[in-house]
């Protein structure tokens, strides 16, 4: 392991850690269930598009989230290391299971009080409340985010990733992005 | 005596004594609730008798764990019976509402004293005090002495358990021996698979050990199935007394009969009726039955009649709420259509279309309750609801003779023999019962439009175009296939790639992130492990004709189609 535990540094904790479009992200590793390989999903008409539909979970179906519209980006494309971390959160009250799609899975670390920093007020590519806050890792820093806000009932149903808002109200900014159903691969 | 200081295995003993109190308790109170009622319409000596009979029951099973409150109690709504039994006090309609208001009162009495709680309230001794000089004694004088505020209301607890736990013991004994067989030939199959290699056995034999277990898993789960089920006749019952009290409060007399209270139907479906029906009745009486004196003007007994009806019939359970009311006026049905601009030309409307107004949102608001004679407050909730539970309702009236209300429910929420088709990878499943046919769509119709007309027999077929409507992307396909289904308003057309048949489906909800979408009422897991989505067609349908209405006043653009969907392909 690249973080021995240290006497005397205080509280650490666990994180699971994923790569999503070349920056590294992670979750407190207690929320994690487990890790799956991606499988073919079940679009749920009438959604906003970064609730990407469901999945059969060994019986269960179990909504599934791209974290990568959800952060205004393009989607991924689909390859042999795309995975779906599970995850749970609480919806509204209701203990949920969830599916976040990442690009691969990295490490679990583990991370003292001394090693998080506070987000800086700008710069990160990922919305300050979502984050809570910079994992310092060797030289780069993992963006630690806050399930909870991330994937609140309120936050999941908001019509505001960038391909949710209407294209032509962003004309010059950016080129449309390619529907998230349309192949990445092309 | 008292559960006092007991060891636990007596506290155990004593648990069991008072649940056997519980149900017998809230078994007398209910039959004398019943007897009373019919009492009121046919008095009858053996009724009295009855009634009698549940009281002393009642107050010997108090007596016996020394429940004070309901053992004095009964003894002052005995005298009253006694006092009509030896027809000292003639039966009528005051002192049966004084008995109904004295069975309430041991309902509550009963569950007060299971709680621990054994003392008569002020509101107790004062009717008892009225029971006894119904009876034509004096109270005593100290009976209407102030006494400690009334006991705190025990909640109900689930009716309907009464009675069921021999049928289910057997039940359960089923299941456990399927269960044994079931693993029996699991073991097989696995001695089978670990072996078949070296054995050099074929893919035939593996399949007939299959064969021979799927008869006993389908049976298993037929019998795990019937475990949800419970007969409609609790709910059935509770509702004679509404229906006797909410008559009274608008002075009008009505009587509710039963028939079919032994069917069943599965758990959820029953807790889904219960507030439909209820609104049915109040409706029912609002509006359909009319006063006493109005009745005997139009040659009809002064007494109305409903009656609520249940029975299985194909696959499904028909519950039937019929009364001999006005009936639907459909002047005023009409009237009510052109002010609220439901549709262009009321008068040109066929009859069953004009009924079928009644179930429109818009139709009337609850403002309005107490002008309108005819009926349909709320009935579009009625229809959301039964629809919710994936059934259907049919209204019919003649005028002056009376309505009749038709739902149709399924079975149980948890298995329906499906239809599923496919869009593209996705695939929809919608209930069989309502798919009564399928097509090509013929090469002049292969649009990419939302929706379109086919020509069904020379019979116009408006039909959706799921990849459209979903907003799926994806070409259209070389063959394209409609699903005709039978609908409220006609037959409606599902346009789809392939049709991939019928089977049994377990249905499983789809959680709180996705309540409320329209258009889908469920999921399911697939034979090949993938998730597919359970249609509603009613609110898909509902929703194109609300888009198609709202285009024909003004016209938008065609991204307004989808509010959800805005990044469309096209």
């Amino acid at each position: 392991m690249n973080h021995p535990i240290e006497p005397g540094t205080g509280s650490r904790s666990s994180f699971l850690s994923f790569m999503l479009a070349g920056e590294e992200y992670a979750v407190g590793l207690l929320r994690v269930r487990e890790i799956i390989e991606y499988r073919p999903v079940t679009r749920v008409p009438g959604m906003p598009v970064a609730v990407q539909g469901v999945i059969n979970l060994r019986g269960s179906v179990v909504p599934v989230v791209d974290l990568a519209v959800k952060f205004g980006l393009a989607p991924r494309p689909i390859t042999r290391w795309s995975c779906f971390v599970i995850v749970e959160v609480s919806l509204d009250g209701q203990q949920t299971v969830l599916g976040l799609l990442c690009d691969t899975v990295r490490e679990v670390l583990e991370l003292g009080a001394d090693d998080i920093e506070p987000p800086p007020a700008f710069g990160t590519r990922v919305r300050l409340e979502f984050l809570r806050g910079m994992g310092r890792h060797g030289d780069t820093f993992i963006l630690l985010l806050d399930l909870d806000r991330v994937l609140s009932l309120e936050e999941l149903l908001r019509l505001t990733s960038a391909a949710d808002e209407a294209p032509d109200s962003l004309p010059a900014a950016s080129p449309p992005a390619p529907h998230p159903e349309a192949p990445g691969h092309g | 005596m008292g559960p006092g200081d007991m060891t636990s295995e007596a506290t155990a003993e004593w648990e069991k004594v008072l649940g056997i109190f519980s149900d017998e308790a809230e078994g007398l109170v209910a039959s004398m609730e019943e007897n009373l009622i019919a009492l009121e319409v046919a008095p009858a000596d053996s009724l009295l008798q009855d009634i009698l009979r549940g009281a002393h029951t009642l107050k010997g099973a108090a007596g016996s764990l020394g429940f004070q409150a309901v053992t004095d109690y009964t003894h002052g709504v005995e005298d009253l019976l006694q006092a009509l039994i030896d027809r000292r006090v003639a039966v009528d309609e005051t002192r049966v509402s004084l008995l109904l208001g004295a069975v309430d009162h041991l309902r509550d009495l009963s569950r007060a004293s299971l709680a621990g709680v054994d003392s008569l309230g002020a509101v107790h001794l004062a009717h008892l005090a009225r029971l006894k000089q119904g009876a034509g004694l004096h109270p005593a004088p100290e009976a209407m002495a102030p006494a400690p505020a009334a006991l705190p209301r025990i909640p109900e607890s689930s009716g309907g358990k009464r009675g069921r736990s021999r049928m289910d013991l057997e039940r359960l004994d089923r299941i456990v021996t399927l269960t044994a067989e079931l693993s029996v030939a699991r073991g097989r199959m696995t001695q089978f698979l670990s072996r078949a290699e070296d054995s050099g056995s074929s893919w035939e034999d593996a399949l007939s050990l299959q064969r021979e277990m799927d008869p006993l898993f389908e049976e298993l789960q037929e019998e795990v199935m019937k475990v949800r089920m419970v007969p409609v006749g609790p709910l059935f019952r509770q509702h004679l007394r509404t229906v006797r009290d909410l008559a009274r409060s608008q002075h009008k007399l009505a009587l509710l009969e039963l028939e079919g209270e032994d069917a069943t139907l599965d758990t959820a479906v029953l807790d889904g009726l219960r507030d439909p029906l209820l609104h049915l009745l109040r409706n029912a009486l609002d509006h359909g039955i009319e006063s006493p004196d109005e009745r005997k003007a139009a040659g009809k007994d002064a007494r109305g009649h409903l009656r609520l009806r249940a029975y299985h019939d194909a696959g499904s359970v028909v519950v039937e709420l019929s009364d001999d009311g006005r009936g639907i006026q459909r002047e005023r049905v009409r009237e009510r259509a052109r002010e609220r601009g439901l549709v262009a030309a009321p008068e040109r409307l066929r009859d069953d279309e004009l009924l079928r107004l009644i179930f429109e949102p818009g139709f009337s608001t609850a403002a309005e309750v107490t002008e309108l004679s005819g009926r349909g407050v709320g009935m579009d909730v009625v229809r959301r609801d039964i629809e919710a539970l994936r059934g259907s309702v049919l209204l019919q009236s003649q005028e002056g003779r009376g309505t009749t209300v038709t739902l149709r429910l399924p079975l149980t929420l948890a298995v329906i023999q499906g239809f599923a088709m496919g869009v593209g990878d996705q695939v929809y499943v919608v209930p069989i019962e309502g798919v009564q046919e399928c097509m090509e769509v013929p090469a002049a119709e292969r649009t990419a439009d939302a929706s379109g007309v086919l020509s069904l027999r020379g019979q116009p077929l408006p039909y959706l175009r799921l990849r459209q409507v979903f907003d799926l992307g994806g070409g259209t396909p070389a063959r394209e296939n409609v699903v005709v289904l039978k609908h409220p308003d006609g037959m409606v057309g599902l346009a789809v790639d392939e049709l991939q048949g019928e089977g049994q489906r377990v249905i499983r909800p789809l959680g709180k992130l996705f309540q409320g979408l329209p258009g889908i009422s469920g999921s399911t897991i697939l034979g090949d492990g993938r998730v597919g989505l359970l249609l509603d067609t009613p609110s898909l349908v509902r929703r194109a004709i609300h888009r198609a209405s709202e285009h024909a006043e003004a016209p938008h653009s065609s991204q307004d189609l989808l509010p959800e969907q805005p990044c469309s392909t096209t």
